[in-house]
């Protein structure tokens, strides 16, 4: 049996949890795609809609909606073509709710086996000529008939992001976990100041290898997260050109170690750097790419993490991978201290 | 070649072949929600610490050399 210790442990499993549980809890049903993408009021039309995660065939109760502000329009028929395929038939007035001359509505289905879901702003509709005289179906302004709900423990369905919604484990969760490694880094830093004992400069100096590591990590899986979610593996947003500059000083903090061979000096300066590190990263991660446009949620105007960015689904897997990665890099840390303080200890000796 | 370097070799080259095989798509990472995008992250993030490790190993590596020679 391996002996470990039971935070070890403890690493192991919510490491397994969270790899399993991210990987395996399906996302809530949604809209993939639908045809045509804008109409002309004042006929009936017929939208082709695709489905993702959804059990179309298992129910024979749809219903199909167009939602504008506080009006909406059934339809009138719906085609099930397979579980994920459907086309619903609406006959659209030609006059738009509150004479607009055009509106982008959101189509929302319906049926007791997924629940309700919707594309939110989806069809664009364009106002004709037809007097409003002439009778036909009108906007229905109020209330929704009642929606099914379906409350299975699912993940949130996001147009774009799709499955990639899974990474808030993975790249978001490895973020937070490098910060919690920093301040424990910064800790020992400031304990070093104070109390001069090498062995915090050790402790600390490990802690921040093991930060840029998972930095690092955090820079190449955003980056390939962005390749498919915004299209470039490198855009300008701010968020990533302040962390890459962040990163950098960290970066410049091992060369500066490296530097310097007389040990208790080494030690004193970069501590001192250290603590200057840290204090640079918080404005540059944090503060301002909110003063500027983002794509990062959080930033620019974009809601903070939250809503339904960050539901109670994802929040229960997110918060043990951050919980989960934070001791993994702990454990990595503390495997560097042990091996510089053998190293040490045999210099010494010699 | 031992056995565990030709399971390593399988799963490395092999399996993401084989599972990349079964794909008709062009864009194989644009498939199936994008679910690939994630797997790519998580083989980042697992190679990130493999790469921690293998320089972890180095440095005791010298140490152990340090220890011999005495």
């Amino acid at each position: 049996m391996i002996r470990l210790k039971w935070w070890q442990w403890l690493t192991v499993f919510i490491l397994a949890y969270v790899i399993l549980a991210g990987f395996l809890i399906p996302l809530k049903p949604g809209i993939y795609s639908y045809t045509p993408q804008r109409v002309k009021g004042g006929q009936v039309i017929i939208i082709d809609i695709h489905t993702y995660n959804t059990r179309l065939l298992s129910s024979t109760d749809h219903s199909a909606y167009l939602k504008y502000e506080d009006y909406h329009l059934s339809a009138d028929g719906i085609d099930i073509h397979s579980a994920n395929h459907l086309a619903a038939r609406f006959n659209i007035p030609g006059v738009l709710p509150e004479d607009s001359k055009s509106i982008r509505a959101s189509i929302i289905i319906n049926n007791p086996v997924d629940g309700y879901f919707l594309y939110p702003d989806a069809l664009f509709i364009e106002g004709s000529e037809l007097s409003p005289t002439i009778p036909g179906p009108r906007w229905e302004k109020g209330d929704m008939p009642a929606l099914s709900k379906n409350n299975a423990f699912r993940f949130p369905y996001r147009h774009i992001l799709y499955e990639t919604i899974r990474n808030t484990f993975f790249h978001v969760a490895i973020w937070m976990a490098m910060f919690l490694i920093l301040i424990v880094s910064l800790f020992y830093s400031f304990k070093y100041l104070t109390a001069g004992d090498l062995v915090y400069d050790q402790l600390s100096s490990s802690y921040t290898g093991v930060a840029i590591v998972y930095g690092t990590i955090g820079l190449a899986t955003g980056s390939l997260w962005a390749k498919y979610t915004w299209g470039t593996f490198w855009t300008s947003d701010i968020k990533l050109n302040m962390t890459a500059v962040a990163m950098l000083i960290y970066i410049a903090y091992w060369v500066l170690r490296a530097s310097i061979k007389a040990v208790d000096s080494r030690a004193r300066i970069s501590a001192v750097y250290n603590i200057f590190a840290f204090a640079a990263l918080i404005p540059l991660v944090f503060v301002v790419p909110r003063l500027t446009d983002s794509l990062h949620p959080g930033n620019g105007g974009n809601p903070a993490l939250g809503g339904e960015d960050l539901d109670n689904t994802l929040r229960a897997v997110f918060y043990p991978a951050i919980a989960g990665l934070a001791l993994l890099g702990h454990w990595m840390a503390h495997l560097t201290f042990r091996m510089k303080r053998i190293r040490e200890k045999i210099e010494s000796a010699n | 070649m031992k056995p565990y370097y030709l399971i390593l070799f399988w799963s490395f080259f092999i399996l993401p072949q084989w599972v990349f095989a079964q794909a008709e798509s062009h864009d194989f990472l644009r498939n199936t929600g994008k679910i690939y995008v994630v797997v790519g992250v998580v083989l980042i993030l697992f190679l990130g610490i493999i790469i921690y490790l293998v320089r972890l190993e180095r440095k005791i590596r010298k140490i152990e050399n340090l220890l011999n020679n005495e």
